[in-house]
């Protein structure tokens, strides 16, 4: 009989960002290159569950997934009760450098879905030299908000649950049920603010926009992917961003939404294993070599 | 007006729907309002007490006061209905974000409850018309 017990496991590790202590929980599964895995916005490593359980991509693979501060099971800094939670790309992208940093990890390739995907086209266009490449699910250059954020975090309202019904939209039909109010709790119990602080980033933030030119593809490459029932990124949104990144791919993905690797995890594994073979690349400096 | 009485039977059959789904009666029990739902150019005012329908008026009016409104063209509408509708229209936000659609009046009433007017608008759906 198989073992009920899942491969996953978690750990924390300690990081400072900023002038902030973060003890910052992580799950990972498998053994090979390593693949740093990043969540929505008002969610947590929860997403990549399915991932992280795949024998098909734990053989050859190592999935790290970790929970940003303040999201699952990182707490929020010292002295967050004061403090209103706005995530920003310098925090973001200092925060997803100083955990693979922590955890040991040498050139990780960087899988990041929605806001985590955004990060990861900002960290392919300045901080490349850390990444072995990047698979961005649910991700393009800048979307404005199609919604008002302070919706999601008001005290006469529970803005977890507000949240939910609105990321609903989001979801494709054929989700199974039982994966897609998985895919909603996560966001019925993220923290008071959190999903809005995220958003306040995604929604406001349009530096990638003058940046996607620089992503050199032949040093690392890039690969997109989008839901087609993706209203958030919708399959327009990625092909313009693929399109403004030289030598990139993009695939558009049938019967998924915004939360794929979530939402229906056998519907996404066949476009995943076509972004981990995309992404598994000679790096162009070995060949000039 | 053979349009208007197949909407008119489906929302009474949405309403009856509704009295079959105990989660959806708890989760609307706080939820009494007068919404107008307008397809084309008809107008529906369903009023909701403790998350039940116990009122069907149809328009046109300029006299019933309502807190939200969703406005949809018809073919849009029964898309939406559809089993698995196609991308953009499976959610009553996708009607609007591509201009099948709008929605008005007071809406941090309808996002405080929007689970529920989701899931009471997908009854249509569930009810198996096409």
């Amino acid at each position: 009989m198989k073992s009920s017990i899942e491969p996953i496991v978690g750990r924390y590790v300690n990081v400072t960002v900023g002038n902030a202590r973060q003890r910052i929980y992580f799950e990972e599964a498998g053994q090979g290159r390593p693949v740093v895995c990043l969540h929505t916005a008002g969610a947590d490593t929860r997403q990549w569950r399915s991932v992280l359980n795949d024998e098909a991509f734990t053989r050859s693979h190592r999935f790290i997934a970790f929970d940003m501060p303040w999201h699952g099971k990182s707490l929020p800094p010292e002295g967050f009760e004061t403090e209103e939670y706005l995530l920003s790309t310098e925090i973001y992208m200092e925060t997803v450098l100083a955990f693979c940093r922590a955890a040991g990890l040498e050139k990780p390739l960087l899988a990041g879905c929605s806001m985590g995907g955004r990060i990861a086209l900002q960290l392919a266009a300045l901080h490349p030299e850390s990444f072995s490449g990047f698979i961005a699910i649910e991700a393009s250059d800048f979307q404005p908000a199609w919604y008002d954020i302070d919706w999601f975090h008001r005290p006469d309202a529970h803005g977890g649950e507000m949240g939910a019904a609105l990321v609903s939209a989001n979801i494709a039909p054929q989700a199974p049920d039982a994966e897609r109010w998985t895919t909603l709790w996560m966001f019925m119990q993220s923290g008071p603010g959190v999903f809005r602080g995220d958003l306040s980033f995604y929604t406001s933030d349009d530096s990638l926009v003058g940046r996607l030119g620089s992503i050199d593809t032949r040093r690392t490459p890039v690969h997109i992917m989008c839901g087609e029932y993706d209203m958030t990124c919708t399959p327009e949104d990625a092909q313009r961003t693929a399109a403004a990144i030289k030598g990139s791919s993009l695939a558009i993905m049938k019967d998924l939404g915004h939360f794929p690797m979530s939402e229906n995890p056998s519907a996404f594994r066949v476009y995943f294993k076509e972004a981990l073979e995309r992404v598994t690349r000679v790096p162009a400096r070995l060949m000039d070599a | 007006m053979p349009r208007v009485r197949n909407l008119r039977q489906r929302l009474d059959d949405m309403a009856a729907a509704l009295e079959r789904r105990p989660h959806l009666l708890r989760l609307g029990r706080l939820f009494n309002e007068t919404i107008l739902i307008e397809v084309d150019q008809d107008e529906f005012y369903l009023t909701f007490e403790k998350g039940r329908v116990v009122e069907i008026k149809e328009g046109p009016s300029k006299k019933l006061p309502w807190r939200f409104a969703l406005r949809a063209k018809g073919d849009a509408l029964l898309e939406f209905w559809q089993p698995l509708p196609k991308p953009g229209f499976h959610d009553i936000f996708g009607l609007v974000k591509y201009g099948n659609g709008s929605i008005d009046g007071d809406i941090l009433t309808l996002v405080k409850n929007l689970r529920y007017f989701k899931e009471f608008m997908a009854l249509g759906r569930k009810e198996g018309f096409s």
